[in-house]
């Protein structure tokens, strides 16, 4: 899958964070991840509010996916800055 | 707590065996295996993907924190990704307990939660195979349907191929058969304590300066005793030592006088083979699903297996196509070229114990449907039908109605992959079929993809896993088709490289010659760097490794 870039000139840093989707949300937002350069840390909420406006399939998502943040869990109140590689977990369903 | 963590594409043939640890009380294997249905539909396999980074994170962290509630001595974990076949198996826990309660807490638990918190999806279900049945009616409109992955194509070939039934056969025949039973060892391997030294065995303790030679052992000699200090026995290289609490002082290191000896050099090795050292009476000693070779057949002798059950041989029937081929010996006249692919065949079948029978057929449905008629006894009695050419969709192109005609049920005709997008396979009972694309590369490749997998399945051997490599040099040739790029294979463990060939066309034969391996670029793959790492899928006479 190709991966989708949001460029913004104001906000043009070295690392940007680096955003996975898995599973039914691959078939969401058409693609296998995303690179968002961000001007400063955000909170998860300020995060799905950058996610939902180029995806705004991920909408009816939300309420069931989790966040990772460079491949652990993240806990209420997480900030997310560049070069943090940030997953988005839908319910999962190994073994 | 030990633990070991593996999320692989290939079949998980994992066996643990229970080690001389002597604290580790109990053993237990869980396999979870995909059925056969998913939400009341028949499937024929399940495709999982994995956020593998931090699968093998959480996987490790889950087992930290139930460990401290139920403390076991060591697990592992192997969790398939990709296409899983039915009756594969999808995950598979090993646990090492003291005792068996704590271990069977920590698997239970883990399994609840591993469904929770593992990044690891059910991705979709591929509907059972049996539903594509064909017949000659709608065959055309089948043709166009999008052609399947290479996953999927494998999975169907895994699903639809069953072993065969198995032989008992002499040592000396079961050279290169898959052998279809574990054998296990009927006593330890040395059944005794062995010197292996020339030289005199003494208490391993004894301290004394000059020994007395009480007894003399030779290679097939048993005569237990127990020796006394400043006792010595002179013992052969091989030969079992008369009890235990011995070593042995090697005959350089010794003067004699009659049969008194005096020791000049003092060891620290004790120079003895210890009783079960290499096997345990009652371990397996070679796998089923494993290709006989001289030294397992030795191993085998040794252990008295004179009669193994082994993988049949194989009959295979290969016809080539193609009005524009001339044999090898013949000069090709204007738009003709040698028939390559007879001889290609029979080399790449040469590491299978096969019986093969070779044709020709006309390039005229009604010519070549007689022509095999008359081979229509050789074809009954074949397990496998290879039919080289006219498996593309020109006018010419019969062999999916030829299969038909010869009552196999097409269960795939397209798989998105280059080269080699034409190929078809079929079923008829247990007998299979392949189309194989006319082009010798094509050939090549499907024959280590598709029809290696194939016969593998028959013979009961698991089949060619895809490794991991290093490319020497960068690819760089996106394509919506998933590719098998030809590559020279330079062996070096973790460091094995991958020399990608120059490659134009589906009927290089340079290429061909040199590949030993094949490298998997993914569809729409951006370009690989030297360096990169890939998947790879060993090609030549690498079969069932």
């Amino acid at each position: 899958m190709q991966q989708c870039f949001i460029a913004r000139s104001s906000w043009c840093k070295l690392h940007p964070v680096r955003v996975l989707f898995f599973a039914q949300l691959k078939d969401a937002t058409k693609c296998d991840s995303l690179e968002i350069a961000l001007p400063s840390p955000v909170s998860a909420e300020q995060l799905w509010a950058e996610l939902l406006k180029k995806f705004p399939a991920l909408a009816g998502h939300r309420s069931s996916v989790r966040l990772a943040k460079n491949f652990e869990y993240t806990a209420p109140g997480a900030q997310f800055s560049n070069a943090d590689e940030v997953a988005l977990i839908p319910p999962v369903s190994g073994g | 707590m030990e633990i070991e963590i593996e999320l692989t594409r290939g079949p998980i043939v994992e066996k643990i065996l229970p080690q001389s640890t002597g604290a580790r009380g109990a053993w237990l294997e869980f396999r979870g295996v995909v059925r056969g249905e998913e939400n009341g539909q028949r499937i024929s396999a399940l495709e999982y993907e994995a956020y593998p980074e931090m699968a093998a994170r959480e996987i490790r962290r889950l087992l930290g924190e139930i460990s401290t509630r139920h403390p076991c001595l060591a697990t592992k974990i192997i969790h398939r990704i990709g296409a899983i076949p039915v009756g594969e198996t999808a995950i598979y826990v090993g646990v090492a307990s003291a005792h068996r309660g704590e271990g069977i807490a920590l698997l239970a638990e883990f399994m609840d939660k591993l469904k929770q918190d593992v990044p690891i999806w059910k991705r979709r279900a591929l509907p059972f195979v049996g539903d594509e049945v064909t017949s000659l009616n709608i065959s055309k409109k089948q043709s166009t349907v999008s052609p399947g992955t290479l996953d999927d194509a494998l999975a169907k070939i895994s699903s639809r191929c069953a072993p065969l039934p198995a032989v008992r056969l002499s040592l000396q025949e079961s050279l290169g058969r898959i052998l279809r039973e574990t054998i296990c060892a009927p006593n330890d391997l040395p059944d005794a304590d062995r010197s292996t030294r020339d030289g005199y065995a003494i208490l391993e303790n004894d301290c004394s300066e000059t020994f007395l030679m009480v007894d003399t052992l030779h290679a097939a000699d048993w005569k237990p005793r127990q020796l006394k200090i400043s006792e010595a026995v002179r013992i052969a290289t091989g030969a079992s030592l008369p009890c235990e609490g011995l070593r042995v002082v090697m005959q350089e290191n010794v003067q004699r006088n009659g049969d008194k000896i005096h020791i000049i050099k003092s060891e620290t090795d004790h120079n003895i083979r210890k009783r079960g050292e290499e096997v345990k009476s009652g371990a397996p000693l070679v796998w089923a699903g494993v290709r006989l070779d001289a030294g397992k057949l030795a191993l085998l002798a040794s252990a008295g297996c004179v009669q193994p059950l082994v993988s049949p041989r194989l009959r295979v029937v290969h016809f080539t196509t193609g009005d524009e081929v001339t044999p090898p010996d013949q000069t090709p006249l204007p738009g003709q070229i040698r028939d390559s692919n007879s001889i290609l065949i029979r080399g790449l079948l040469q590491d299978y114990s096969c019986d093969l029978a070779q044709s020709h057929l006309p390039e005229n449905f009604e010519a070549a449907k007689e022509k095999i008629n008359h081979h229509k006894e050789v074809i009954e009695k074949a397990n496998v039908v290879l039919i080289s050419g006219g498996a593309s969709v020109g006018d010419k192109d019969f062999t999916r109605p030829l299969l038909e005609s010869l009552g196999f049920e097409i269960v795939f005709s397209q798989v998105a992959i280059r080269p080699g997008r034409p190929m078809i396979f079929g079923v008829s009972g247990s007998r299979i079929a392949f189309g194989l694309p006319g082009n010798p590369l094509s050939h090549f490749v499907c024959f280590h993809l598709f029809v290696a997998a194939a016969l593998a399945k028959l013979c009961g051997a698991p089949p060619g896993r895809f490794l991991r490599g290093r490319l020497s040099a960068p690819i760089n040739d996106p394509n919506p088709r998933e590719t098998l790029w030809p590559a020279r294979l330079e062996w070096a463990g973790a460091n094995t490289m991958l020399h990608p060939l120059k490659w134009s066309s589906s009927g290089d034969l340079t290429c061909l010659a040199e590949a030993g391996a094949l490298v998997r670029v993914p569809p729409n793959s951006p370009a690989l760097a030297a360096g990169a790492e890939v998947e790879f899928l060993t090609a030549g006479n690498n079969c069932f490794q």
